[in-house]
């Protein structure tokens, strides 16, 4: 089954948010998932450590020397290894990316966001020249807004678009339901259903963006 | 979007784990600034694990009550060594 990484040299991009709902996701279609945190900010052992939900397992502290030997041991049937990567630019996002079945890099839409995001794209093309292999990747844009596109949004999807760059749609949409999952743990699912779960925002909105996103990603790995 | 039959057809395909492909990996990253940025260790011999043993010649049962002893003085043995080199000395 397929290994998915999130990378971007650039922290607070969303790379852990995304996988977060990828992994709750595809566990609630009835994947089992484990979820690798090579971050050294370890987002997701926090969101672990207020309850995984059903058939995820994470696996924390992963780092260079071990990241290739456990992407090999966590992968089989029936499993979806999921990577979730510091905001740096290391060997150890090189290492990951070279055993990915789909790299997602995740950006906001802004110049920052895109010229750094766009090393990990050259790292991933490079990669594929050296190992004589195609690997898939594409961009997620993040933190978007739920009511208008903003100019700077446009002209970057078109950049991308125009530079031949796989970008998934939906985009993920800056939600207070996906920052507090970091808070309470589990699944979008869990959230809504829990009255004693208070967000600011509107869970059934996050949760839709959530699936279509996973949809969008589900379509890459086949 | 529901049901694991769908997810049955998602395949991983083969990737190189050699040591040579690693190392083309490495190049590779390295090339464009991702480098090994594995925190290092503090340089030098690691402390030694308290062993409550003094002196390499002091017998480890003198060695745990002059321990005791300057625990329940709540002194460091050092300090009782100290007292113990003064009452020597006078």
């Amino acid at each position: 089954m397929p290994v998915i990484v999130m990378a971007s040299p650039k922290g607070g991009v969303g790379k852990s948010t995304c996988a977060v709902l990828l992994a709750s996701e595809f566990a609630r279609m009835g994947a089992d998932v484990t979820v690798l945190d090579c971050d050294p900010n370890k987002s997701l052992t926090r969101w672990a450590s207020h309850g995984a939900p059903s058939g995820v397992t994470l696996k924390g502290d992963v780092g260079r020397s071990e990241i290739v030997p456990t992407i090999r041991s966590a992968d089989g049937d029936g499993k979806i290894v999921i990577v979730d990567l510091e905001g740096v630019a290391s060997q150890l996002v090189s290492r990951a990316i070279s055993q990915a079945d789909l790299v997602i890099v995740p950006m906001q839409p802004t110049a920052l966001d895109a010229e750094i995001g766009s090393e990990a794209l050259a790292l991933v093309r490079e990669e594929e020249e050296a190992l004589g292999r195609s690997i898939r990747h594409a961009v997620v844009l993040t933190k978007t807004s739920a009511a208008v596109k903003s100019r700077v949004q446009k002209e970057l999807e078109a950049q991308l678009s125009g530079a031949g760059i796989d970008v998934i749609e939906p985009s993920l949409v800056a939600r207070a339901a996906f920052s507090e999952l970091f808070a309470y743990g589990g699944d979008l699912t869990a959230m809504m259903n829990d009255p004693e779960m208070v967000t600011g925002g509107k869970v059934d909105k996050a949760l839709a963006n959530a699936q279509a996103f996973t949809e969008a990603v589900y379509e890459r790995l086949k | 979007m529901s049901g694991s039959n769908r997810l049955a057809g998602l395949k991983a395909r083969p990737k190189g784990t050699t040591v040579e492909e690693v190392r083309r990996v490495d190049e590779v990253g390295e090339a464009r600034g991702f480098l090994d940025r594995t925190p290092r260790k503090k340089p030098g011999r690691k402390p030694s694990p308290r062993t409550y043993q003094l002196h390499p010649k002091v017998l480890p049962e003198v060695g745990e009550a002059i321990a005791s002893e300057a625990e329940a003085l709540g002194i460091t043995q050092g300090q009782l060594i100290e007292r113990m080199w003064s009452a020597y000395r006078g």
